[in-house]
């Protein structure tokens, strides 16, 4: 044992579980920012929370069918995308945000995971074992060939 | 003798921790370039294990041997 590392897959602006921060205003309308980078992956979480999904250009607008609650998503300058509510109150939005977040991070460990056991040969590296404890996959690869 | 391994943990939050394993000294920092490679991604945090330290000196150790001129 050597080093040990925390790593944070591109698709998302930071480690921490929730990024979610909401500015409140008093007419109901509330904004609140993510960790979130791709659109694809966030598009994916939004349905998974069971979210209808509707894509405009660089906006997607998401209506959460039971409640009636909608948020429009935009990308900020650093490419992470913000909800926008309205009508919703804060803590409801923050609770909505904090499920999309929630499943967008179940699909960047799918797609994580499809990518190393895709390429992790090429880099010299053969799956040893896999296993799942709780929520998380752990892999063992042997090296098989060391690095000059 | 064992073989090196570096152990990937890809959480439910999305992040991955990782470990390696059996990799003499610095050789170990030689796969941080690797992993994110392959996870597409960049490091966060990282940290030396003892382990390091001690395989680190192990190395040196031998290194020194090697240059030491048998009388």
């Amino acid at each position: 044992m050597s080093v040990s590392l925390l790593l944070v897959p591109l698709a998302m602006a930071g480690a921490a579980a929730v990024q979610a921060r909401a500015g409140g205003k008093s007419d109901g309308v509330c904004d609140v920012r993510t960790r979130m980078r791709d659109v694809t992956l966030l598009g994916e979480a939004l349905r998974d929370t069971g979210a209808t999904v509707v894509t405009s250009g660089e906006t997607l607008t998401a209506v959460w069918g039971e409640t009636k609650a909608s948020a429009t998503f935009t990308r900020d300058a650093e490419g992470i995308w913000g909800a926008h509510f309205t009508g919703v109150q804060q803590d409801r939005a923050i609770e909505l945000v904090t499920a999309v977040d929630d499943a967008y991070g179940r699909r960047v460990q799918r797609a994580v995971l499809e990518r190393l056991r895709d390429q992790a040969p090429a880099a010299g590296l053969r799956l040893e074992s896999e296993s799942v404890t709780d929520d998380a996959v752990r892999l063992v690869f042997e090296v098989e060939r060391e690095r000059a | 003798m064992t073989k090196p391994r570096i152990v990937v943990t890809v959480n439910g939050d999305g992040t991955v921790s990782a470990e390696t394993l059996d990799i003499l000294g610095d050789q170990c920092l030689d796969y941080i370039a690797v992993l994110e490679d392959l996870i597409g991604g960049r490091v966060e945090s990282s940290a030396f294990t003892d382990d390091y330290t001690r395989q680190h000196h192990t190395a040196q150790e031998q290194q020194v041997n090697r240059d030491v001129d048998p009388a």
